[in-house]
């Protein structure tokens, strides 16, 4: 008999999710994502001037607004056959970039490592660090205080297998503590080009209203160079130790094994080449990313609007009471498969294209390293990892574009708005692949669809009754206890989702 | 622990940011030693929320964000930050609520026209936001969303959104209220305010409920770009120097004070990079499609009237 079990909710990632499994033999048997929080962005954009569109769509997401600012200016360029400078280029990657590494610190130490360091080993602390022993002191005096749940946040958690090395342990608190003053410094580096974050104020069509100065340039590669440090000497070894100390998470949540990249980081020069590039693996095939292949389906989802419409023809009518549907999160599909997106997807279609080698040789130090195959990055512990690689990877190529910029010249281009007009904009957030499709009638908005990178990862079943990438990913875990599922968390959290980006 | 030299350093940081001076410090370093030996419960809840102003409270960086949990506070549930998930989650929040004397935190509206458009541990957002309010010391709305009801009321607002201290009034909840608008708030003015609230009461508000440290003068008036106002100095595009105003800026009817405090540790914000303020932390932020927050579409659409 199989055991259902509830988690709700998810805590540690964006927003509102919650997940039931069902439980079989100490192992998952069947999985289901609901996503449950709506806005009806799409709906509230319509009829409004297009320039407010990078704006109010940045308020999808507060963790990576930028990428919803970059799809929007995006898309606006294409409407508008607005051209940007390369200064203008220059500052979105840079923006996004530090957005980007932002984001992934959070994930991996704020959200995700708890589910594996044990935060208890801080009472045996006996070193001289003070961040550490105020940590210390404060576990102490909450244990012995009488409160209700004591700890919090920190504590209470799963029971279940932790991390032992008590070397390892007090490495990763530490780094978890240094971790929030790296990831405001990646905001702080942002914010240099675009005025203030979360919600960039600089970002439009035709390239950014910042001025570059000289000034400006060195702050950035200065903070830049600090955190590109923290990456490369705490965020890359912990993930390694980490891993090291569970291989059986190579082995674990791997998911339906297609990935989808739509590509991002533009190149400054006139190409629509971007370093991170577009694709799609099914069965380990590589073909070409061609958008017309995307439709969202709505069986299973809070939505009375016709199912399997192409986004440029997206509707998101609600319909919270409707019969059999369990998530506000709609079924992406591409060429009717289900698609994996996120730093995985982008380090697997980047390793079989080959191109770029710069991100090749970053994957292979990583598979030498840890004596893994690429077949194994294809699960929990594979996802931190190229959630890691890439962080590194950022961090270098935004220490480049840096010194690319030219101060003084113009990172703006004039552009007007035609009566109608259509526009996609596709780039990636660090969630993943991200499009905004815009149609314009009477120099308003008439339709805008946002399909976003947890849209695709969380979604609920489709019309084929094919569960979601997550869904799938949960199959087969191992629970040893249904009354802490531990090892389904892990596995939801690599994915890192954000329901506020995925239902918008 | 940290020494007393530390302490008084970040009780002189917090002072300054509240804008009392230094002969607040002694009062100050007296409510953080508060904070942390009797560190008063906070259980923030997020409605339909981008966690924005989560991110921007984990920028704060006098005191930090380690700081903030381990001394002045005691963060009982956070879905962002809580090891704590599922039913074990949601026993924290509902004994928070039962043992009472906590303030509460919420981020992001009320779909008070659709409760199934946000839920949490199978309850809709609306319901619980009101049951913890009527248990609540206070309630603190963080972010123009709480604050006003934000993006998701906007015109069209589909899933009937409002403001959390709206939301409590119609159904008589009496309890001290406190709005932080903002898109996101400032996470000085989160921490300020929660500090102010905790040590000194309720700080003095303005007649939206507004603290008036952090409110009380329009942007425009502590603009950078001001000269440029009055001289007539304009811009007429996108990255122009001189005064944003005919490009839709709506510093002048924006009370908040980022052209004085600046974002991100005093990196940047809105006007000096650029962008028009938008004026997020009003009360009519994005409500109107008739109100445009870039005026660029009206200036192009004359230039081509005077072509014709």
């Amino acid at each position: 008999m199989a055991k259902t079990v509830i988690i709700d909710p998810i805590s540690r990632i964006e927003g509102h999710l919650a997940v039931r499994v069902e439980i079989e033999s100490k192992a998952v048997k069947n999985a289901y994502c609901s996503g449950e929080m709506f806005r009806g962005f799409e709906v509230i954009l319509k009829g409004r001037d297009p320039l407010d569109a990078q704006q109010i769509t940045q308020r999808i997401c507060g963790v990576c607004p930028v990428s919803h600012g970059i799809a929007s200016v995006l898309a606006q360029d294409m409407a508008y056959r607005a051209s940007v400078p390369s200064n203008g280029k220059l500052a979105r990657n840079l923006i996004l970039g530090a957005n980007y590494i932002q984001s992934h610190l959070t994930h991996f130490y704020h959200l995700s490592a708890l589910d594996f360091i044990d935060i208890q080993a801080i009472t045996g602390y006996l070193g001289k660090d003070p961040a550490l022993n105020e940590l210390k002191d404060w576990v102490k005096v909450q244990i012995s205080s009488g409160q209700v749940y004591p700890g919090a946040p920190f504590l209470p958690r799963y029971l279940g297998g932790y991390v032992k090395s008590s070397d390892l342990n007090i490495t990763a608190i530490k780094h978890y503590l240094e971790a929030f003053d790296f990831r405001s410094m990646a905001q702080r580096a942002g914010a240099i080009f675009c005025g203030k974050l979360p919600h960039a104020a600089s970002l439009v069509p035709g390239g950014v209203t910042e001025k570059i100065d000289s000034q400006k340039i060195l702050a950035y590669r200065t903070l830049m160079q600090q955190i590109r440090t923290f990456i490369v000497q705490a965020y890359l070894p912990d993930v390694m130790a980490v891993a090291a100390s569970f291989p059986e998470y190579f082995r674990m949540g791997k998911g339906c094994g297609n990935f989808l990249a739509f590509g991002v980081f533009r190149e400054p020069s006139g190409s629509q080449n971007t370093f991170f590039p577009s694709g799609t693996l099914v069965d380990g095939r590589l073909t070409p990313f061609n958008p017309d292949f995307i439709r969202e389906y709505t069986q299973y989802s809070l939505f009375s609007s016709p199912t399997g419409l192409e986004p440029s023809k997206g509707e998101s009518q609600p319909d919270p009471k409707k019969q059999g549907a369990y998530s506000w999160i709609k079924a992406p599909r591409y060429n009717g498969q289900v698609m994996e997106v996120g730093p995985l997807a982008r380090i697997l279609v980047s390793l079989a294209d080959g191109k770029n080698q710069t991100i090749v040789r970053e994957i292979n130090n990583f598979l030498k390293d840890t004596g893994q195959k690429p077949e194994n990055m294809v699960s929990v512990m594979g996802r931190h990892a190229a959630r890691a690689i890439e962080c590194k990877l950022v961090a270098d190529q935004c220490l480049e574009w840096v010194e690319q910029l030219i101060p003084g010249r113009s990172a703006f281009t004039d552009f007007e708005i035609p009566e109608s007009t259509e526009g996609i904009g596709l780039t990636e957030a660090p969630r993943g692949a991200l499009g905004h499709w815009l149609q314009i009638r009477d120099k308003k908005i008439s339709r805008y669809q946002c399909v976003v990178p947890t849209t695709w990862n969380c979604s609920p079943r489709d019309d084929q009754g094919v569960p979601g990438p997550v869904e799938q990913a949960l199959v087969g875990t191992p629970v040893s206890d249904d009354r802490n599922p531990l090892e389904a968390t892990r596995v939801v959290r690599s994915f890192d989702p954000c329901i506020a980006c995925a239902v918008h | 622990m940290i020494s007393r030299r530390e302490f008084l350093d970040y009780s002189a940081r917090l002072a300054l940011m509240l804008g009392l001076g230094t002969s607040a410090v002694p009062r100050i370093s007296e409510a953080l030693e508060l904070l942390s030996s009797e560190a008063p419960p906070v259980l923030w809840l997020q409605g339909q929320s981008c966690s924005g102003c989560s991110v921007s409270f984990m920028n704060t960086d006098a005191p930090g964000p380690a700081a903030m949990l381990l001394r002045y506070l005691s963060l009982k549930f956070h879905s962002t930050l809580s090891t704590a998930t599922g039913d074990v989650g949601m026993d924290i929040v509902h004994s928070t609520i039962e043992r009472g004397g906590f303030y509460l935190v919420v981020e992001g509206a009320m779909p008070v026209g659709m409760p199934e458009a946000c839920k949490m541990g199978h309850e809709p957002m609306t319901d619980l936001v009101a049951r913890a309010a009527a248990r609540a010391k206070a309630v603190v709305s963080v972010g123009t969303c709480a604050a006003y009801g934000g993006i998701p009321s906007a015109q069209n607002n589909p899933t009937g959104a409002m403001g959390v201290p709206e939301h409590l009034k119609r159904l008589n909840i009496s309890t001290t209220m406190v709005r932080i608008p903002g898109c996101p708030a400032h996470p000085d003015w989160t921490v300020g305010t929660l500090v102010h609230i905790i040590k000194f009461g309720m700080p003095e508000l303005d007649n939206e409920l507004r603290p008036k440290l952090f409110y009380s003068k329009l942007i425009h008036e502590r603009c950078h770009r001001f000269a440029d106002y009055e001289r007539e100095n304009f811009a007429k595009q996108f990255s122009d120097d001189g005064c944003l105003f005919k490009l839709g800026c709506v510093g002048t009817n924006t009370y908040a004070d980022c052209t004085l405090r600046f974002w991100n540790s005093r990196t940047n914000s809105c006007i000096p990079s650029g962008g028009p303020c938008i004026g997020c932390a009003s009360e009519q932020f994005a409500s109107k499609a008739s109100f445009p927050f870039y005026r660029k579409t009206e200036s192009a659409n004359k230039k081509e009237d005077n072509r014709s």
